[in-house]
């Protein structure tokens, strides 16, 4: 039992950062899409689509983020403190990140002047670029092993350009565009328009390349940076995880390539969710590798048992109203 | 100005970025949590009196409660990144007994978020009762998210249920760190607060209407459902709040000393209203009611009240803490007479006229008692987070053993950022209410709907 429950705790702080990562990666994406759009006129269409994606599930996805910023801190303070200590600057500008790209989302609805508008589009997408790699940034910075225990142990600016950070980071951004392309294409196809479909088809295609350089990339980066990590995630407990992620980010490819419009957006989740589960298993049971086991950094059992209550009210009560809320969001779709 | 910003420490910007997200939350949560209700009740009588104009302000405001929701989103987003980043020594420490109100207003949080977005939803593809059946999740995912959050509050001003071995915390009773004496005023307290505030705040906005010439079935019952609300609930904050301060007396009496400015222990102490307190102890300014704070606290002028000066200087709040606590706390008790005195007013009327005032007098105060209510949430918790000073955790550890060891230029710069950010933000936030505002004053003179302009965060139209 004392064993047990403190590894639920850490997989429910793990559930809360895949959740993000899919669910707010699939938004990020989005908002990367909206970017690179083009002008005014040539992007008309497909911000509009983007607009039609985003607007309902914004909210319920920035909600993971809180629970998981909550989880961490009272279920694991010390993993908590020791994070932010290190990696306060790239917390904050992920922060900063966050709020402008919620902020000029809303505003680009209410704005008049062409100008204004445009503007608030290129804030929009520039931060939704930012916050996913910044975000990313933090956990490839724990992975590499330097954050310290309370407090750094070397000097900051280290940590933040840390090689496995800025890897990190940069594997989130174009998983992001990869699963934001791939939702957007099933969005397309639901209004009917098959120039917007072949439109995200070609781009999910193109972000799933990028996806798997980068991703190699990445995996030599820390093969280079945590020797250990890197040998975990390819013959240890990260392995399943770890070829999940290599078999269905080019299956999607293909699917999507070929117009196969079967199993998707349920292989682009569990490609993206994989990614992280890879590397959460590869280092667990440390939550800093080398320094802080789960065992070590959790709350006492109280506390514990009180984040298992409060997990699983949350499953029975927002389970069904979830499920409510996308029951009427596809009836609404269906009837337009 | 540069020497601050490089040389100085993390702790003054530390603690003024705290205070300036905090201040600004707070402004959100009256609406945030207790507008559904409100919306709820505008709704029933809709339904009930087949009322249509009494649905379509229920409409309105769901949206107005809607977009109010993403922006307190998002600041409450910024407050929970900001106890890492500047206070990660207390949230080491004490975040396993801290946190535990905060994983309940998290799941409050969340059930707000999908029942909100279903509301919203609802209004063109549920049942009338379907609806309104939904909606009633909403009240007590509020009052659930507002207990975590009081709760975390009154574990600082009053921690309970750790045990702490070797500034180590070893073991919590779940039960005794929620519930810690602070939580059975302050939850009350605040809980009336907003709803008054919710209540007075939309009253407002009516009231103004009146003034410019509205007189119709529309902008009466807008007016009379949130004013009544808010007029109800006013005597009793008089009394929960007249408890709230008693009970500091023996809680926090370093803070009641400071709300009272008062420097000597003492029987027959006198009730200060306004006035300033010096390093020595002297009242300057300020009007001195003999005896009244003894005869308040202890129902007797020999009832002997704590001063500061009993307390060690570096474990009681600082000559300016104490004066912006009792100022602040003042300035509270102030507003609150006000209002109760607007309350009555409105009551006379109501029940021996039997119809609503129609005096410019009292709609111009009603006008005013928005932004009153709004002004009295905030100086109540300026009482409070001041009066505690200079502890976080109260005569367990100080605001300065708490504060980030990341270098001041960095907090100074993140607290220029987020100034920025936040007026962008408040911009973004009035500028869509206006013209939310705008189009239904267009749509109800000329009894014509407009094509929808889409709320943001809201349903696809």
């Amino acid at each position: 039992m004392s064993a047990v429950l403190p590894n639920l705790i850490a997989l429910v702080l793990l559930l809360g950062i895949t959740a993000y990562s899919t669910a707010g990666g699939v938004d990020f994406g989005a908002g990367i899409w909206d970017l690179l759009a083009g002008g005014r006129a040539t992007g008309r269409e497909a911000r509009h689509l983007i607009d039609q994606a985003m607007a309902p599930v914004w909210e319920v996805n920035n909600v993971w983020l809180v629970l998981s910023i909550v989880v961490c801190w009272t279920g694991f303070p010390v993993l908590f403190q020791s994070a932010f200590a290190s990696l306060y600057l790239l917390f904050a500008l992920a922060l900063v990140g966050l709020v402008l790209r919620g902020a000029f989302f809303a505003f680009r609805h209410i704005a008049e002047d062409p100008r204004t508008h445009r503007a608030a589009d290129v804030v929009f997408g520039v931060s939704s670029i930012l916050t996913p790699f910044f975000f990313a940034a933090c956990l490839g910075a724990i992975a590499s092993g330097r954050v310290g225990l309370l407090q750094p142990s070397t000097p900051v600016w280290e940590i933040w350009f840390s090689p496995m950070a800025i890897g990190f980071g940069l594997v989130s951004v174009a998983a992001t565009a990869f699963s934001g392309a791939v939702f957007l294409v099933g969005d397309a196809r639901r209004t009917g328009s098959s120039e917007l479909t072949t439109y995200f088809r070609r781009r999910a295609v193109i972000a799933a390349l990028v996806l798997i350089a980068t991703g190699t990339a990445a995996l030599g980066v820390i093969g280079f940076q945590n020797p250990a990590l890197f040998r975990a995630m390819l013959t240890g407990a990260g392995l399943p995880f770890a070829l999940v992620t290599m078999l269905a980010t080019p299956l999607v490819a293909f699917l999507v390539w070929r117009g196969i419009y079967r199993f998707y957006r349920v292989l682009t989740v569990g490609a993206v969710g994989s990614m992280v589960f890879a590397w959460a298993f590869a280092q667990s049971p440390y939550l800093l590798p080398g320094q802080l086991t789960i065992a070590q950094a959790v709350a006492p059992q109280a506390t514990q048992v009180l984040l298992l209550v409060v997990t699983v009210s949350l499953v029975v009560v927002v389970g069904p109203a979830l499920g409510l809320l996308i029951y009427l969001d596809q009836r609404t779709r269906l009837v337009e | 100005m540069a020497a601050l910003w490089l040389a100085g420490e993390a702790l003054l910007p530390s603690r003024i970025q705290m205070a300036f997200t905090l201040a600004t939350h707070i402004l959100l949560v009256p609406l945030g949590v207790a507008m559904p209700t409100l919306t709820l009740l505008m709704e029933g009588i809709g339904i009930w009196r087949k009322d249509a104009v009494a649905l379509k302000i229920a409409q309105r405001w769901s949206v107005v409660m809607a977009v109010q929701f993403a922006v307190g989103a998002v600041t409450g987003t910024i407050l929970s990144f900001e106890f890492g980043i500047l206070w990660p020594h207390m949230m080491g420490r004490f975040g396993a007994a801290f946190g535990l109100g905060f994983a309940i207003e998290g799941l409050a949080f969340f059930v707000e978020a999908i029942f909100i977005s279903i509301y919203l939803y609802g209004w063109k593809r549920l049942s009338p009762r379907a609806h309104f059946l939904t909606g009633l999740a909403l009240p007590p995912a509020g009052l659930l998210g507002a207990f975590g959050v009081l709760s975390a509050n009154s574990w600082m001003n009053t921690p309970g249920g750790v045990t702490i071995d070797a500034g180590r915390l070893v073991s919590v009773d779940t039960m005794a760190a929620l519930f810690t004496p602070a939580l059975g005023y302050e939850f009350w307290h605040f809980l009336i607060a907003i709803y008054i505030t919710a209540g007075f705040v939309i009253a407002s906005v009516y009231a103004v209407a009146w003034l410019r010439g509205r007189r119709d079935h529309y902008q009466r019952l807008a007016f009379a459902v949130p004013f009544t609300v808010a007029a109800a609930l006013t005597p009793v904050q008089l009394v929960v709040g007249d408890l709230s301060a008693r009970a500091l007396v023996q809680d926090q009496p370093a803070k009641f000393a400071a709300m009272e400015i008062t420097w000597a222990t003492r029987d027959h102490n006198p009730e200060v209203v306004g006035g300033l307190i010096d390093g020595s102890g002297a009242i300057h300014l300020g009007l001195e009611l003999p005896s009244l704070d003894s005869i308040l606290v202890g129902y007797s002028p020999n009832a002997v009240i704590r001063g500061l000066s009993s307390f060690a200087p570096d474990a009681r709040p600082s000559v300016v803490e104490s004066n912006i606590a009792h100022l602040a706390f003042d300035l509270m008790v102030g507003l609150g007479t006000v209002g109760a005195a607007l309350t009555a007013w409105y009551a006379w009327v109501v029940l021996r006229r039997r119809r609503l005032p129609d005096s410019a007098l009292f709609y111009r105060l009603a006008a005013l008692a928005g932004v009153g209510s709004y002004l009295a949430v905030e100086s109540g918790w300026v009482t409070t987070e001041v009066g505690r000073q200079p502890w976080i955790v109260y005569g367990v550890m100080r605001v300065s053993d708490a504060v980030t060891d990341a270098p001041a230029a960095f907090v100074w710069t993140m607290l220029s950022v987020l100034v920025i950010v936040y007026a962008l933000i408040a911009y973004f936030f009035i500028t869509l209410l206006l013209k939310l505002a705008a189009r239904w004053r267009r749509e109800d003179a000329t009894e014509t709907q407009e094509p929808e302009i889409r709320v943001p965060y809201g349903p696809p139209a």
